[in-house]
């Protein structure tokens, strides 16, 4: 090959090659494309008015803000008389909670008591027993395999969760956790596992369980008693 | 080596190239369809190019979908667009979403569907003798089927779990006029693939998928 002709051959190839490069890129074409996808699911916890509430054994007083089922709960109850003029065994009120999450949660609960009197007769926080009664998990949706496990002695007017003192003659809530002053502070009542399994949150059903508090009306001294009970969910 | 055996050479190479470029014009191309849109969500988005020049290439985040996102569904809509010159198919491939955990995101929890075909423009090929078909049980749009199991769960006419391998949600006649090798923002159709996701009490943690539209020579219908 002369000197003359490589110079032609170098241009004719370069000039093959930036065509095939140009048709190459005017194509612009391909046969895939991609949908990447990705969703978050964060711990999720609802607690609710599990229904009506149930009050037994009271002289006067009454269920001033009832509860209404899947909705916030915010009761306000009258126990009405708790001097020894209520000849009832115990004055009980049975408040309804319904729980719904996708992870394990905690129930807590705190709980302050005053009343109005000045001596050591007045009532005070030991004298109102509590306790969770019987969890129920039931329903479509809800995770009827998962365990609960009850902090409380369950309901305070058992015979085996009190007694009168020998000593003072004062009715005791002596069972674990069966009085609010275990309560003074936040305090977990209940936890357990998962609620719901993966169901819309349309689906109403969940994990419920009675909050019961009885008072046994007793030679108290005489005057008024607020007790105010706060109840927290969480999916630690 | 003399010049005309060197030209003759190239002459031929340029054949070839020519012959490459008739033949890819005859290819198939998957793009952008326009702009993704996502409703429903808390948190979330959808990206990708609203120009149909562009690849196919879409990022969604459904966003929250435990109960705390109290919509009823999270929707998302991706326009896809599909060109050809010889009968086509698109089929659909999937990756991820491997969660052990029954009660955690599952491929049938994300409702998948693909509808609404529709012509770009006026160099798109109108077929007489054939209809682009969205195959079963996709041909519907997932936010539009939801139903509640036995279990209480949701379930949709066609989700993820509905795909396995390489699946064909569509096929059809010639999709374009031009025999030009270019993307055209009027030469092809458009279709929308649907995903939609009802927030449920899952369990807690992040899910993520990745699904791969092809299109490639389809069943040998008529134009």
């Amino acid at each position: 090959m002369d000197t003359k002709t490589t110079p032609i051959i170098m241009r004719a190839l370069l000039f093959t090659i930036l065509l095939v490069a140009f048709a190459a890129t005017a194509f612009a074409q391909t046969t895939t494309g991609t949908v990447s996808m990705s969703a978050t699911v964060s711990k999720f916890v609802e607690f609710n008015s599990g229904g009506a509430i149930t009050l037994s054994g009271n002289s006067g007083g009454g269920i001033t803000t009832d509860g209404v089922v899947d909705n916030p709960l915010a009761a306000s109850i009258n126990l009405g008389e708790l001097g020894p003029s209520n000849t009832n065994s115990f004055v009980t009120a049975s408040v309804p909670l319904k729980l719904r999450s996708n992870a394990a949660y905690v129930l807590s609960m705190s709980a302050t008591v005053t009343s109005t009197g000045s001596t050591s007769n007045k009532i005070v926080n030991t004298d109102v027993g509590f306790g969770l009664g019987s969890v129920t998990r039931s329903g479509t949706g809800v995770n009827t395999g998962g365990s609960d496990t009850n902090a409380t002695s369950g309901d305070p007017t058992l015979a085996g969760n009190g007694s009168v003192n020998a000593g003072t003659g004062r009715y005791e809530y002596t069972a674990v956790k069966s009085n609010l002053s275990a309560f003074s502070a936040s305090t977990t009542a209940l936890n357990g596992a998962f609620i719901l399994n993966a169901v819309p949150r349309s689906n109403n059903n969940g994990l419920t369980v009675p909050a019961i508090f009885a008072v046994k009306p007793q030679f108290y001294e005489n005057g008024s008693t607020t007790v105010s009970v706060t109840f927290t969910v969480t999916t630690p | 080596m003399n010049l005309r055996f060197v030209i003759s050479a190239n002459c031929f190479c340029l054949l070839i190239a020519c012959a490459a470029t008739t033949i890819s014009a005859q290819a198939l191309d998957i793009s952008s369809g326009g702009q993704p849109t996502i409703t429903g969500t808390i948190g979330g988005s959808v990206t990708g190019s609203a120009s149909v020049l562009n690849n196919l290439v879409v990022t969604i985040n459904f966003g929250e979908v435990s109960p705390a996102n109290t919509n009823a569904i999270v929707k998302v809509v991706v326009p896809i667009g599909i060109r050809s010159t010889q009968p086509y198919q698109v089929s659909v491939s999937l990756a991820g979403l491997g969660n052990a955990n029954p009660q955690a995101i599952q491929a049938s929890d994300i409702g998948f569907g693909a509808a609404n075909i529709r012509a770009m423009g006026n160099q798109s090929q109108v077929c007489t003798l054939s209809s682009h078909i969205f195959y079963p049980p996709f041909n519907n749009d997932p936010a539009s089927t939801v139903t509640i199991a036995a279990n209480g769960r949701v379930t949709y006419q066609s989700s993820l779990s509905n795909i396995a391998g390489a699946t064909v949600i569509l096929s059809g006649p010639r999709l374009k006029k031009t025999n030009g090798p270019n993307r055209g923002t009027n030469d092809g159709y458009i279709f929308d693939a649907i995903f939609a996701i009802t927030p449920q009490f899952f369990a807690a943690g992040v899910s993520s998928a990745t699904l791969t539209f092809t299109i490639s020579a389809g069943p040998n219908v008529p134009c």
